[in-house]
């Protein structure tokens, strides 16, 4: 077969020395810009994109094509012990996660994140090899019709995924909708309460808002009297560093579904790999037992989200590799990479760069086997960090968090802004809002305006599209049977509970 | 405080409450007059604290008669936008704070959490309210700022609601410490990196951001911040290439 | 305290580095003495980066010092261009800014915080990027004149797809339109990426955009292009008709980079950067390298100070009243 004949022409290059110590290199540079609060993948590739100048191109792409694979392994590192998620696809991570390590649990928590990524990549790098083609009709079938509904979709995910009130939930996606209207209207350019602050013209970043929610909020909230005890309970309770046998067997099926969901959601381009981790997510809380251990250090909420955001990062290179449009803003990069040696990707790049592609395509194989090599010693290491006590370690995050968040733009009003919203989230903390939702509202505010008025633009006002459009319509149909399986067993325990109160 | 059951408790907690509300209802007329005093000192564009004062306080007092006689005459004239702002954003906060004098509440987490997202969202509607509407079948620039802004008015008014009818938490503690450390030592780091570079920045920030636990011990916070500092010198810069200023400015030129 | 203690050495040598930045002499003498910042407004990657880097990488070796890219995105590019008028003009900061940074912005921005013309030294241009009217592949009319009927005709059904407001995508298709004379619906994306991806599945109609992207699309037959907005036909898409051959000669636009430096930068630190910059057009891997991505190289006598300024104010002429409705 072809595909045989393409994959050993693959291995060859990507085994070359050279490709191998590239491919090394963003492995290692991927789970270091992960780690980091703060730093996103974009700014680090931007950053490195001049070094891969005086490279070869092949040995070039590789390398970049690691970091942001490995970014996604070491995203989940933050996630798990400091609450921090780096990426959109990791924010889900942190849910569970971080239950798991205040349990002492963030060994097997971090163990099962390295092993769910390794599989996924694993299938999806196999994935692209075979199907990328033919699969390359999905990202053409979605218009803007049908990703609207898939964001509708995803913010009924968000909604899944609350551990409280439904209604402080649904409160917390607005929420965080009306904070992605911020900046400038894609329609019109009309800037949109940005008061005149030049930095907001473009809105509220995504590392600024998480680092601020989630990181500064978190701190400030380990800070007040009282927290004390329960940080030293985390430090003794440490247990064992891998997971245990039936961790593994409770970890299986949810890796292998989010690998599935995965490695389909990735190859839409914008959303896609985000939707996917909390897709993820809400069809292993669906499906489990016991609904309720989620949010309190469910393993299973740790490996899928992380198996289905790695197959995910995998399988978004589907676009660029068969059609040579980059999906997300880091393909963008590789596109200018390639661009600067004269290479310009385009639907026949398979045809006319073999080694690339191939020799890209063997090389997330590789890249995934390093990596599961390099993170799972490294749990050792990230746990004995947890021991550190935390008058120390609160203000070497506040550091890293300020140094990331600024790297992003060289803007010291991000980091402001930032500061502003750790406030924000430790105001939502004491008033028991979840910052989860908020976020995810934030990541797919703009697809969900943009796609709508896209939508409504082509079809000249006619809401029906969404409807009539079968891709769309079943998503939305999804939607809305998730939503009332959702909302159903709350107002059934609402009644409950009135019934019992009036008993007393 | 002394806390006794009872009626009498509820109601001083209802009153400090109310008065919050009050505050919050002019909190961003507050603000901007607070900013204002800076263009004294030629600090930032803007209006004088004098104009701010006088304008913030005519449209409060009498945004809701003129509107009300403009809307009974048919008058289609465009109120300015700090009468908006008292329309849209004080006058209904207020309003809720007057409400809450005659309500017991059963969850002040809930309820104050509510009113506030509430003020957030009605701030948000004002925030909005210049921007173009639907034009025809196409969205306007406002058109979802709007809708959204409308729907969390009214989820944060069902969560306020919620907070009347069930029982629940009270206010959770806030201490001020660790945040008032953490927001000076994040705000001296926005401020300082540029000028004085890397190094004397990230140290100083660990150093005030240190401050903010009680734990803490000098000495050793001091060694561990130089470390670090060390670290991300070498870290950052180099390892990552991020292009950062690493010493004062002065000191290089 | 101790960090009452840092507190104020932090204040005390926050005012000794401003005081610094005032007393600091502009050393013309040996320039240059230390790394140049070039700001690119647009994304690393970009056409207007990649060719930032590629004339740089040149110019860093005639001043025998390092260029620093520092890519700063934001609103258009006017964020990062905002930055460079405001900078030190001492010869170390410049930017590379562009027909929508330059010239574009004044009407789609009321309220822009630099005018072209007042805050920056023009130094050199770099090179233009054509752009094409590209179609999807099932768009019914097989030529430029058949397109000029058609969308003339179908101004109502038509969709047209750009990169975002100020995109030259954007920019360059309300040219297309005011000479036109039609109002066909604009479905903005996200990036020419995105908009690029919507033309190829056949979701939207036709969208004008840099030739860079949509050289392998068009080899490829996943989408058509009518023509090339240039003089002349390009050496990377032989088979495209410029629009004076194709029957539409009004419609010229190029998206042209070109380097300037903050208002007060000494003639001669000006004049030694325009040196260098010429210097690097004229050597023979940057011209190649350039000739790759599609761009056109400026000619001699455009690649003065002079000739710069006055296709600043000629391109502003030339926007201002096809953009200004439209904002």
């Amino acid at each position: 077969m072809d595909i045989f004949a393409n994959l050993a022409h693959g291995f060859v290059v990507a085994l070359s020395p050279i490709n191998l110590l590239m491919c090394l290199i963003g492995a290692l540079v991927g789970t270091l810009v992960g780690v980091l609060p703060g730093i996103g993948t974009i700014a680090t590739v931007a950053m490195l994109l001049p070094i891969t100048f005086g490279l070869p191109p092949v040995g070039a792409l590789i390398m970049l094509a690691g970091i942001y694979y490995g970014a996604q392994y070491g995203g989940s590192t933050t996630s798990i012990l400091v609450n921090i998620p780096g990426e959109a696809t990791s924010v889900v991570t942190a849910i569970d996660g971080h239950q798991m390590a205040k349990q002492g649990r963030a060994g097997p928590a971090l163990a099962i994140a390295a092993i769910g990524s390794f599989f996924a990549g694993c299938v999806a790098t196999i994935l692209i090899a075979v199907l990328g083609a033919p699969l390359t009709k999905l990202a053409l079938a979605f218009g803007p019709a049908e990703y609207f509904s898939l964001m509708v979709l995803g913010l009924i995910f968000a909604v899944v995924l609350a551990k409280g009130s439904v209604l402080k939930a649904i409160a917390m996606i607005v929420f965080g909708l009306l904070l992605s209207m911020v900046g400038s209207d894609i329609e019109t350019g009309a800037s949109r309460m940005a008061f005149n602050i030049p930095e907001l013209a473009d809105g509220l970043g995504f590392a600024t808002v998480a680092m601020g929610v989630f990181g500064f909020a978190e701190i400030i909230r380990n800070l007040d009297a009282g927290a004390e005890m329960n940080r030293d309970l985390v430090q003794q309770k440490i247990t064992g560093l891998m997971p245990t046998r039936k961790d593994l067997i409770d970890s299986t099926p949810p890796i292998l579904r989010g690998t599935v969901l995965g490695s389909i959601l990735g190859i839409l381009p914008g959303g896609g790999a985000v939707i996917a981790s909390f897709a993820a997510y809400t069809l292993e809380k669906k499906l489990a037992k016991n609904p309720s251990r989620f949010g309190r250090g469910a393993i299973e909420g740790v490996a899928a989200p992380e198996s289905a955001n790695n197959a995910a990062a995998q399988t978004s290179f589907i676009p660029l590799l068969t059609l040579g449009i980059p999906p997300n803003a880091v393909m963008a990069l590789m596109v200018g990479a390639m661009t600067i040696h004269g290479i310009v990707p385009g639907p026949q790049v398979m045809q006319k760069q073999p080694d690339l592609v191939w020799g890209m395509i063997a090389s997330m194989w590789i890249g995934n086997l390093m990596l599961i090599i390099i993170n799972l010693p490294l749990v050792g290491i990230w746990v004995r960090l947890l021991r550190v006590p935390y008058r120390l370690m609160f203000p070497s995050i506040v550091i890293f968090c300020a140094i990331g968040i600024y790297s992003v733009n060289n803007a010291p009003v991000d980091v402001i802004l930032a500061g502003v919203f750790g406030l924000v989230g430790y105001w939502l903390i004491k008033h028991d809002f979840e910052p989860a939702p908020l976020l995810l509202g934030m990541v797919l505010g703009p697809l969900m305006e943009e796609n709508l008025r896209r939508a409504l633009l082509i079809s000249r006002g006619d809401w029906s599209v969404f409807l009539t459009r079968p891709l769309s319509a079943v998503l939305l149909a999804v939607a809305a049977s998730l939503l009332i399986l959702t909302v159903l067993p709350v107002l059934r325990a609402k009644r409950d509970e009135v019934f019992t109160e009036s008993e007393n | 405080m002394a806390e006794t059951m009872g009626h009498s408790a509820t109601a001083t907690r209802n009153t400090s409450v109310v008065i919050g509300f009050c505050l919050l209802a002019i909190a961003p007329q507050i603000f901007e007059f607070i900013w204002s005093i800076g263009t004294i000192f030629g600090w930032g564009a803007g209006r004088g604290p004098a104009t701010v004062l006088i304008s913030h306080a005519t449209a409060l007092v009498t945004g809701a008669p003129a509107a009300l006689i403009g809307a009974a005459g048919g008058e289609t004239k465009k109120s300015s936008s700090d009468v908006l702002l008292a329309l849209i954003y004080s006058y209904p906060i207020l309003a809720v704070a007057i409400v809450t004098l005659f309500m017991t509440i059963r969850s002040a987490q809930d309820y104050v959490g509510g009113v506030i997202l509430m003020a957030v969202a009605l701030f948000a509607l004002w925030a909005s309210s210049d921007l173009q509407g639907m034009r025809g079948f196409s969205f306007g620039a406002g058109t979802a700022p709007r809708m959204f802004g409308g729907l969390l008015v009214a989820l944060s008014a069902g969560i306020a609601l919620s907070g009347l009818l069930a029982d629940g938490p009270s206010m959770a503690h806030y201490s001020w410490r660790g945040p008032l450390f953490v927001m000076v030592a994040i705000l001296f780091f926005a401020l300082a990196i540029r000028p004085l570079g890397l190094v004397v920045t990230a140290f100083a920030s660990f150093m005030i951001a240190a401050t903010g636990s009680h734990e803490t011990r000098w000495l050793e916070a001091a060694i561990v911040g130089a470390c670090l500092t060390l670290g991300c010198a070498i870290l950052f810069p180099y390892v990552l290439g991020l292009p950062m200023p690493m010493f004062p400015r002065f000191l290089i030129q | 305290m101790t960090s009452l203690r840092a507190l104020a050495t932090g204040a005390c040598a926050a005012a000794l580095a401003s005081l610094c930045a005032f007393v600091a002499p502009a050393a013309a003498q040996t320039y240059p003495t230390r790394s140049l910042t070039m700001i690119v407004p647009f994304a690393a990657g970009g056409p207007t980066d990649v060719i930032s880097r590629i004339v740089t990488a040149h110019m860093a070796q005639t001043l025998g010092q390092s260029i620093i890219i520092e890519n700063v995105v934001g609103a258009g590019g006017t964020t990062a261009t905002t930055r460079a008028a405001r900078a030190a003009n001492d010869g170390y900061t410049l930017i590379t800014g562009h027909m929508g940074t330059h010239a574009a912005s004044v009407p789609l921005y009321p309220q822009l915080a630099y005018h072209p013309e007042k805050d920056f030294e023009p130094v050199a241009l770099l090179a233009g990027t054509p752009i094409l009217i590209l179609a999807r592949k099932d768009f019914p009319p097989k030529d430029l004149k058949e397109f000029v009927t058609y969308v003339k005709a179908n101004a109502e059904k038509v969709n047209a797809a750009h990169a975002g407001v100020g995109s030259v995508s954007h920019v360059s298709c309300e040219l297309l339109h005011s000479i036109l004379d039609v109002k066909p619906v604009g479905v903005p994306f996200n990036g020419t990426g995105p908009a690029m991806n919507a033309l190829v599945a056949g979701q939207v109609d036709y969208m004008c955009d840099q030739i860079v992207n949509a050289v392998p699309q068009i080899n490829a037959g996943t989408i058509k292009a009518y023509a090339i907005a240039t003089p002349e036909r390009n050496p990377s898409l032989p088979s495209v008709p410029t629009t004076t051959e194709a029957g539409l000669p009004a419609f010229q636009a190029q998206a042209w980079n070109a380097m300037f430096a903050p208002k007060g930068t000494s003639p001669a630190i000006v004049a030694s950067l325009n040196a260098a910059a010429v210097k690097a057009l004229d050597d023979e891997t940057v011209k190649k390298r350039l000739l790759e991505l599609g761009s056109v190289i400026p000619v001699p006598a455009d690649r003065t100070r002079e000739a710069l300024a006055t296709l600043v104010k000629s391109e502003i002429a030339k926007w201002t009243p096809v953009l200004k409705p439209a904002s």
